[in-house]
């Protein structure tokens, strides 16, 4: 997970003409929201191809276990599917509500599941920040990629205390008290860590609002 | 009971969902109540929208995508009609029970959902018709398996935008689908799958690449299943120069 040294250290797909992008941005997505409310098959074909790969690194990044990644995957687009309205996701926008939708999925499932013991007792035994690591593919094939570059240069950025708190919480699942144990500091220092993490994470990635749909 | 100052110092835990169970059940429950707590927590999730993506993607297992539309599509078709009846029976009761007055009002919710449908594919259809009004068309015929169908194509030089209309096309042969392409200055740009072979023609409206340079044009390919990322490996059926 996050196995990039650092946002600047590959080749980035150059982004053409920004201005128009970020207009046709805008106008895709509420294409595909629009058709997607009028149950056009099509946008969920475009949905999927555009969205996969993301929701995907989520889900399998927090149960560890490729086949239940893929089922909460297929899950959030069935919810979507089922309930998609005008104002689904807020300002954030379409592709904001999906990877929500499939990371609270992923949780549920992990907390449903009673996986978190497995889970602690399989890392007391192999400690490290590893896990499944999502296959990098070509980049030029992933439309998002530059979102995908910013919001990870904001969390790189974060002082590595912190960036662990919040990698252990929010990217694997782990609670506050477990982390604490984990990590052997106390559940004070843990929550300390953990909001000064998300305020700086809160300002870096506010204004971030370009995607491609 | 916990003082509202737990609820205010928590929200973040909330809105990331990182507290442990029983605290967001009472997070929940006090939500109900408090418009502040609601809107902050809104807030927070919408400035946090993104962070899922310092992931990077990971690559579908062959097959992965077109097994999701395959799945979710039936489900939806079979809930629907599981439901049919039950839901039938079920208003029948409630009309028996309330009388006019509970049937004339269902049915004006009933009219009211039909015409929010009917608006959001009204709008749809205005989108698709606004690029197909300004877009130059381009287009060729494609057979496949005995059966001759074709690629049309409105391009939009205005808002950059395609609306694509692939039409008579049976289904793509097991292990196989349909993949449409954008010819560009630098190589193939992968675009969007194409569900057909139900009978109709199929229709989508698509911005361009963001990679790959000046679009020079689109193809149609039959790709196998495998195949979901990466240059064309299958069959060409139809391209066409802008």
């Amino acid at each position: 997970m996050l196995k990039r040294e650092s946002s600047g250290s590959r080749a980035r797909p150059e982004p053409s003409e920004p201005g128009r992008r970020v207009g046709l941005v805008a106008e895709r997505e509420a294409s595909i929201r629009q058709r997607l409310i009028a149950r056009d098959e099509q946008a969920l074909v475009e949905l999927v191809e555009l969205a996969t790969p993301w929701l995907l690194s989520v889900a399998q990044a927090m149960l560890q276990d490729r086949d239940e990644a893929e089922e909460v995957v297929m899950h959030t687009f069935r919810i979507v599917w089922e309930n998609i309205t005008p104002d689904a996701g807020g300002t954030a926008g379409l592709m904001p509500y999906l990877l929500r939708v499939a990371r609270h999925r992923a949780i549920d499932r992990l907390r449903g599941q009673r996986r978190r013991e497995r889970k602690v007792a399989a890392a007391a035994l192999e400690w490290g920040l590893q896990s499944i690591a999502p296959v990098e593919p070509d980049e030029a094939g992933h439309p998002g990629w530059q979102v995908h570059a910013q919001v990870h240069a904001a969390f790189e950025a974060l002082p590595a205390e912190q960036r662990t708190a919040v990698q252990l919480a929010y990217f694997e699942g782990f609670t506050q008290s477990e982390i604490a144990a984990r990590l052997g500091i106390p559940l004070g220092t843990v929550k300390t860590r953990q909001r000064l993490a998300f305020a700086r994470l809160r300002t870096a990635l506010s204004g971030l609002k370009d995607w491609v749909l | 009971m916990k003082a509202h100052d737990w609820f205010v110092e928590h929200r973040v835990e909330y809105a990331t969902r990182i507290l442990d169970g029983d605290d967001i059940a009472t997070f929940e429950a006090h939500l109900v109540n408090c418009e502040d707590c609601r809107r902050e927590v809104s807030r927070i999730e919408t400035e946090l929208a993104w962070l899922p993506m310092s992931l990077p993607p990971a690559t579908p297992r062959p097959g992965l995508r077109r097994h999701i539309i395959q799945h979710v599509l039936e489900d939806s078709r079979t809930t629907g009609r599981r439901w049919l009846l039950p839901a039938a029976a079920v208003a029948a009761s409630i009309l028996l029970a309330l009388g006019g007055w509970a049937a004339g009002r269902q049915r004006a919710q009933a009219l009211e959902n039909e015409v929010t449908a009917l608006q959001a594919r009204t709008a749809a259809l205005e989108d698709t018709l606004s690029v197909m009004r300004r877009g130059r068309i381009l287009q060729t015929s494609v057979a496949v398996g005995g059966r001759r169908g074709g690629l049309v194509i409105f391009a939009d030089e205005t808002t950059h935008r395609w609306s694509v209309v692939v039409h008579g096309l049976p289904p793509a042969p097991p292990g196989t689908g349909y993949q449409f392409w954008f010819i560009c200055a630098d190589g193939m740009v992968r675009g969007s799958a194409i569900l057909a072979g139900a009978g109709g023609s199929t229709m989508f409206t698509t911005g361009m690449p963001e990679t790959g340079g000046a679009v020079l044009g689109a193809a149609l390919t039959m790709e196998p299943l495998g195949a979901a990322t990466g240059p064309p490996r299958g069959k060409e059926l139809a391209h066409l120069m802008l």
